[in-house]
C-alpha cells in the first residue's frame, strides 16, 4: 500500500491500562475484554488520511510491566509519536505518569509528540481520576489530552489521528527532519526523491503491495 | 623505570638475560603504572606495553590488568589512543585462539583454549563494562570504533546469551549498534552485520527492536549497493542476518509483510539467464530462499502463511521462483531448494496452486513443469534430495486443492480420450510398478495425496484398469494387491500399503472391492502373523494390520465371509487382539514414524530409510483409536455400525434439511409475492379512497351550490310574483329545477366547471348536512333579508 509518510508511534503506560486494547480497537475495530499480558513489544499498522494524504501509522505497543521497562526504552528513540495511557479508574496509573514522562523525554528525540490518554471512560461509576485532573496534567507538561474508551471505541480514532495531525503539522512547519529516519518518520516510496537507483521493476511492484 | 625498559626490551626481542624479571613482574609493574601514573602519556605508554605483552603473558595481563584496563576505558575517554590500546588489549586476552608465543603454565594447559571465554566471563560480570564498550562505539574515530566493535563481537561469540541480555537492558544499547550499519567505512559496516547477527540470534526482543530501528530497510539498501544476488559475501551476511531477525518470530514476520519488504526480495531472484553460477551466488540465493520459506512455512499460523503467500504472488516472487525451476543451468542444490520453496509458496493456497499448474518449460515442445518435476522424481539417476523435494512440491500442490486432486484422478479414468502427451497421472501410475522400489514408493505416496479428503475420487479410482493386451485387464486395485504379494522389497510394499490405507479409509466401496479380491485378506493375515526381527519388516507387518483394521472399521457388510463380525472373529482367532495392537504400535513406535510426523517435508538420511509419510502418519494417528474400538466392541453393539447408521441418519437428515430449505425458499418467494400484491392493492385502495373522498366533496359542493341557486331562484320568483310579472317560461324554470338533482349525484359531463364550483363553494364552510337541516327553517324575515341583499348586489 502506498503512503505519503509513515509515522512510528509507541504506546506506553502502566500495565493493564488498555494499551493493547487501544491498538486492537484502532487496527481491527474490535475489543478483547480479557487482559492478555503483552510480552516485550507487539506491532500493528493502519493507513489513515490526513489532509487528503495517505499516512501509514506503524504502532508499537509496549509492555507496561516494570520487568520490560528497559526493553521498551529502546523504542523511544525511533518514535515520532507516543500515546501515554493511564486508567481513569486507577489513581496509581495516573500518579505514575511523571515517571513515564521523564523516561520518555530522556530517551526520545525532543520533537516527539506525546498525547495523554485517560482510558476506560466507559467505566464512569468507577472513576478515580477526574477529567479536569488529566487536563491539568496535560496543560502543565505541554501534552495533548483526551479521554478514550477502547471498549466502546469512543475517541480512539481521534486519539491516533490527532497525534498524526500534530506530527504532520510539525513536518509542515519544518520542525522534523524527515530525512532522518531515527525521528520515526519515513517518506513513502513514491514520494521519496532519492530512490532513482531502484530499478523500474521494483517501483512497479511496490505499488501493488501486500496489504 | 629500569624494569619497565627491560620489559619493553624483552618484548622487542632483545636476548633475555637471566637476572631480568619474570613476565609476571613486568606485567604487574605496567598495570601499576596504568592505574597510578598521573601523566596521561605515561599511562598511554604502559597501556601500549601491556598490549604488546598480552599475547605472550595473556594470563598475567588478563588476571592482573583487567580492572586497570576497564578503569582506562572509564576515565580516559577523551584520549583516543589510550582507549584504543585498552580495547585492543582486552580483545587479545579474550580471544579464544592460542597464540604461538603464548606461555602456558601447566596447570591450565588442559583447557587453555577456554581462556578467552573465562576472561569474557570475568569481564561481563560487571555489567557496566559492556556499557563502556558500547559507549566507545559512538566514537567516530576508526581507531576506537573498530577495536570496540571487534571486542563486542568477541564478547558475543564467547558468551552470547549473557551479553545479549546486558545489551538489551543497557540504555539505547541495541540502537547504538544498528547505527553501525550506516557507517561509510565498509569494514565497520560489514562487521556490524556479523555482530548484529550474533546479537539477534534467538532473542525475540532484540529482533523486534532491530525491526523497529529499520534494520530491514538498511539491509536491503546494503544488499542493493553490493549488487544483489551477484554481490559478495556481504550480501550473504546481510541475508543471514535478515533470516535471524525473522526466524520463529511471528511479530517481525508480520512487520516484514506489512512493511512491504516482500517485494524488495524480488531483485535478488532476477538472475541473468543461462549464466554460470559462482559459489557466492549459490550461497546468496540459498539464503534468499531460506527467508522466503521462513515467511510461508507450514508451521506458521495458517493466517500468517496464507497472507504471505498472497503477497508473494502479487509481488512477483512466485513467478520468479517458477522461472527458476525451468531456467537452464541452475545447479543441483539451489534447484532442490527452489523446488521446496515453490512447494511452500503454493501449499494450501488455491491461486498459487493454479499458477504452478500452468507453468510450462522453456523447451520445444514445452511441457508442464509439474510433469517434468515428477519425471525427475521417478528417475533413479536424479539426486535423492531433489526427488524428495519434488514429492514435497507435489504434495503441497495437492494440499487442500480439490480441483487438482480430481484432475489427477480424472486423467486415469478409461472414459478419458486417449492422450498422446504424458500427464502427471500416467507417470505416477507407471511409477507405481517401477522396478526401483524408491520410485514406486514416491509414486504411491504422490498418488495417495490425490485421495486425501476426496471421497468421490476414491470411488472413481476403483474403475481404473491397467492398459494391457489382456482382454480382461486387471483393475488398479487388483494389480496393487497382487504386486504387494509378489515383491520382496519392503519399501515397495510400504508405499503401496500406505496408498491402500488412504484409499480405503472412509470409503466402504473401496473396502468392498478389496474384500472381493481372492487371496486378499488371507495374505494380509499371514503377513501380520509373521515374526520379524528387522525393523523395516515390522513396519510392513504393522501396515498390513492397519489395512485390515480399516477393512473392519469401514466394513460395507456386503461381502460374504468378510462381514464385520466374521472379520473380527477371524482377527481374534488368527492373530489375537493383543498381537494385533502390538503390530499397530510397532508402526507408531518406529523412528521413521516420529521423523515423518514432524514436518510435511519428506526427509531421510538415505534413500533406503525413507519409509513413512507425513500425511499417512496423520491418518494413522486418526484411525488407530477407531480401529481399536471396532475390534474391541462386541457383536451387535458396533461402533462402526453405529457410525455407518449415524452417517445414514445424517444423510437422511441432510436430505430433509435440503428439502425443507427448498420449501422455505419457495414459501419465502410466495410470501414476498403476496406482500407485493397486498401492497399493490393497498395502494389501489388508497387511491380509490382519495378519489371517493374527492368525489364526495365535489358532490357536497355541488349540492350546496344547487341549494343556493334554488334559493336565489325562489327569491327571484317571489320578487317577480310580488311585482306581478311572474309569467315568463315557468316550464323552463321548472325544467332547470328538475335537472339539477338528477345530474349532480351522477357528477356527469362538464356542466359544472371548476370555476363554477369555486365560486359557489367560497361562501359555504358548513357542511351540506347542516344546511339541509337549516334550509327549511329559514323564516320569512331572513328570506327577505337574503332577497334584499341580492337586489342590492
Amino acid at each position: 500500500m502506498s503512503y505519503a509518510y509513515l509515522f512510528k508511534y509507541i504506546i506506553i503506560g502502566d500495565t493493564g491500562v488498555g494499551k493493547s486494547c487501544l491498538l486492537l480497537q484502532f487496527t481491527d475495530k474490535r475489543f478483547q475484554p480479557v487482559h492478555d499480558l503483552t510480552i516485550g513489544v507487539e506491532f500493528g499498522a493502519r493507513l489513515v488520511s490526513i489532509d487528503t494524504k495517505p499516512i501509514k501509522l506503524q504502532i508499537w505497543d509496549t509492555a507496561g510491566q516494570e520487568a520490560f521497562r528497559s526493553i521498551t526504552r529502546s523504542y523511544y528513540r525511533g518514535a515520532a509519536g507516543a500515546l501515554l495511557v493511564y486508567d481513569i479508574t486507577r489513581r496509581d496509573t495516573f500518579n505514575h505518569l511523571t515517571t513515564w514522562l521523564e523516561d520518555a523525554r530522556q530517551h526520545s528525540n525532543s520533537n516527539m509528540v506525546i498525547m495523554l490518554i485517560g482510558n476506560k471512560s466507559d467505566l464512569e461509576t468507577k472513576r478515580e481520576v477526574k477529567k479536569e485532573e488529566g487536563e491539568a496534567f496535560a496543560r502543565e507538561h505541554g501534552l495533548v489530552f483526551m479521554e478514550t474508551s477502547a471498549k466502546t471505541s469512543d475517541n480512539v480514532e481521534e486519539a491516533f489521528i490527532n497525534t498524526a495531525k500534530e506530527i504532520y503539522e510539525k513536518i509542515q512547519e519544518g520542525v522534523f527532519d524527515i530525512n532522518n529516519e531515527a525521528n520515526g518518520i519515513k517518506i513513502g516510496p513514491q514520494h521519496s526523491t532519492g530512490n532513482s537507483s531502484i530499478p523500474g521493476g521494483n517501483n512497479r511492484s511496490s505499488g501493488n503491495g501486500c496489504c | 623505570m629500569e624494569y619497565f625498559k627491560s620489559g619493553l626490551k624483552s618484548v622487542l626481542g632483545t636476548p633475555v638475560v637471566d637476572d631480568q624479571p619474570s613476565g609476571a613482574d613486568i606485567v604487574e609493574r605496567l598495570v601499576e603504572r596504568v592505574q597510578h601514573s598521573t601523566l596521561l602519556a605515561d599511562r598511554r605508554d604502559a597501556c601500549r606495553a601491556l598490549k604488546a605483552l598480552s599475547r605472550k603473558y595473556r594470563i598475567e595481563v588478563g588476571a592482573k590488568g583487567m580492572d586497570a584496563l576497564c578503569q582506562v576505558l572509564e576515565q580516559d575517554r577523551a584520549d583516543a589512543e589510550i582507549a584504543s590500546y585498552a580495547l585492543e588489549t582486552l580483545k587479545l586476552i579474550m580471544n579464544n585462539e592460542i597464540y604461538d608465543e603464548e606461555e602456558i603454565p601447566d596447570i591450565t594447559a588442559k583447557d587453555s583454549n577456554k581462556l578467552g571465554e573465562r576472561f569474557t566471563e570475568i569481564f561481563i560480570k560487571k555489567q557496566e563494562n559492556v556499557g563502556l564498550v558500547l559507549d566507545y562505539l559512538e566514537e567516530f574515530d576508526f581507531h576506537v570504533r573498530w577495536p570496540a566493535l571487534q571486542l563486542l563481537l568477541l564478547l558475543l561469540t564467547n558468551k552470547a546469551k549473557d551479553v545479549q541480555e546486558i545489551i538489551l537492558v543497557s540504555p539505547m544499547g541495541v540502537s547504538k549498534l544498528i547505527d553501525m550499519l550506516s557507517d561509510s567505512r565498509e569494514v565497520i559496516r560489514n562487521n556490524s552485520v556479523l555482530l548484529l547477527t550474533l546479537l539477534t540470534k534467538s532473542n525475540a526482543n532484540i529482533q523486534k527492536i532491530l525491526a523497529f530501528e529499520n534494520a530491514f530497510d538498511r539491509l536491503f539498501d546494503v544488499i542493493l549497493e553490493e549488487g544483489n544476488a551477484d554481490g559478495g559475501i556481504v550480501v550473504q551476511d546481510c541475508l543471514n542476518f535478515m533470516l535471524t531477525l525473522l526466524r520463529n518470530n511471528i511479530s517481525t514476520q508480520n512487520f516484514f509483510k506489512e512493511g512491504n519488504f516482500i517485494s524488495r526480495i524480488l531483485p535478488l531472484l532476477q538472475l541473468p539467464a543461462n549464466d554460470e553460477w559462482p559459489i557466492q551466488r549459490i550461497n546468496n540465493v540459498h539464503a534468499v530462499l531460506q527467508i522466503i520459506r521462513t515467511l510461508v512455512s507450514p508451521t506458521n499460523p495458517a493466517q500468517a502463511t496464507s497472507s504471505c503467500q498472497q503477497a508473494m504472488h502479487t509481488s512477483g516472487i512466485l513467478k520468479a521462483m517458477c522461472d527458476l525451476l525451468v531456467a537452464n543451468g541452475v545447479p543441483r542444490n539451489p534447484l532442490t531448494e527452489a523446488i521446496s520453496t515453490v512447494a511452500e509458496l503454493v501449499r494450501g493456497h488455491n491461486d498459487n496452486q493454479s499458477y504452478l499448474e500452468a507453468v510450462k518449460s522453456n523447451g520445444i515442445p514445452s511441457k508442464d513443469v509439474l510433469v517434468l518435476l515428477l519425471w525427475s522424481m521417478l528417475n533413479d539417476k536424479q539426486p535423492f534430495e531433489m526427488r524428495c523435494a519434488v514429492l514435497y512440491c507435489f504434495q503441497c500442490y495437492l494440499y487442500r486443492n480439490d480441483f487438482g486432486k480430481m484432475k489427477i484422478i480424472q486423467k486415469l479414468l478409461p472414459l478419458e480420450k486417449e492422450v498422446t502427451e504424458t500427464c502427471a497421472s500416467h507417470l505416477l501410475c507407471q511409477g507405481l510398478f517401477s522396478k526401483e522400489s524408491l520410485s514406486s514408493w514416491f509414486a504411491a505416496v504422490a498418488l495417495s495425496y490425490a485421495l486425501i479428503d476426496n471421497p468421490d475420487g476414491k470411488e472413481k479410482l476403483l474403475n481404473v484398469k491397467l492398459a494391457s493386451n489382456d482382454p480382461n485387464p486387471p483393475t488398479l486395485l487388483q494389480q496393487i494387491v497382487s504386486s504387494i504379494q509378489t515383491t520382496d522389497k519392503a519399501q515397495f510394499k510400504i508405499g503401496h500399503l500406505m496408498f491402500l490405507s488412504t484409499w480405503f479409509s472412509h470409503c466402504s466401496l473401496a473396502v468392498e472391492s478389496f474384500l472381493k479380491i481372492n487371496n486378499g485378506i488371507p495374505y494380509f493375515i499371514t503377513q501380520a502373523n509373521r515374526l520379524e526381527n528387522e525393523e523395516i519388516e515390522e513396519i510392513v507387518n504393522g501396515l498390513s494390520t492397519f489395512v485390515m483394521g480399516i477393512c473392519l472399521a469401514f466394513n460395507p457388510e456386503t461381502v460374504e465371509n468378510f462381514k464385520k463380525d466374521s472379520l473380527r472373529h477371524l482377527i481374534t482367532k488368527r492373530i489375537g487382539v493383543e498381537t494385533f495392537m502390538d503390530k499397530l504400535n510397532d508402526v507408531s513406535r518406529n523412528e521413521s514414524y516420529t521423523r515423518a510426523s514432524k514436518h510435511p517435508q519428506p526427509t531421510a538420511q538415505n534413500p533406503q530409510s525413507l519409509l513413512l509419510d507425513y500425511e499417512f502418519c496423520k491418518l494413522f494417528k486418526m484411525l488407530e483409536g477407531m480401529i481399536m474400538r471396532a475390534l474391541n466392541t462386541l457383536p451387535g453393539q458396533d461402533d462402526g455400525e453405529k457410525l455407518v447408521s449415524n452417517q445414514k441418519e445424517i444423510d437422511e437428515l441432510k436430505a430433509t434439511v435440503d428439502e425443507l430449505k427448498t420449501e422455505l425458499t419457495e414459501k419465502t418467494n410466495r410470501i414476498e409475492e403476496l406482500c407485493r400484491l397486498a401492497n399493490d392493492s393497498r395502494d389501489d385502495t388508497d387511491r380509490m379512497k382519495t378519489e371517493l373522498f374527492r368525489l364526495q366533496e365535489n358532490h357536497i359542493a355541488l349540492m350546496h351550490a344547487y341549494q343556493l341557486k334554488e334559493n336565489e331562484l325562489e327569491s327571484y320568483r317571489r320578487l317577480l310574483a310580488m311585482h306581478g310579472i311572474w309569467n315568463e317560461n315557468p316550464d323552463q324554470q321548472q325544467q332547470q329545477h328538475q335537472h339539477h338533482p338528477q345530474e349532480s349525484p351522477m357528477f356527469g359531463g362538464g356542466e359544472f366547471t371548476p370555476h363554477h364550483l369555486q365560486q359557489q363553494q367560497e361562501p359555504t364552510t358548513v357542511t351540506t348536512g347542516e344546511e339541509k337541516v337549516y334550509q327549511p327553517m329559514l323564516n320569512e324575515h331572513e328570506r327577505n333579508e337574503l332577497i334584499r341583499n341580492d337586489l342590492n348586489v
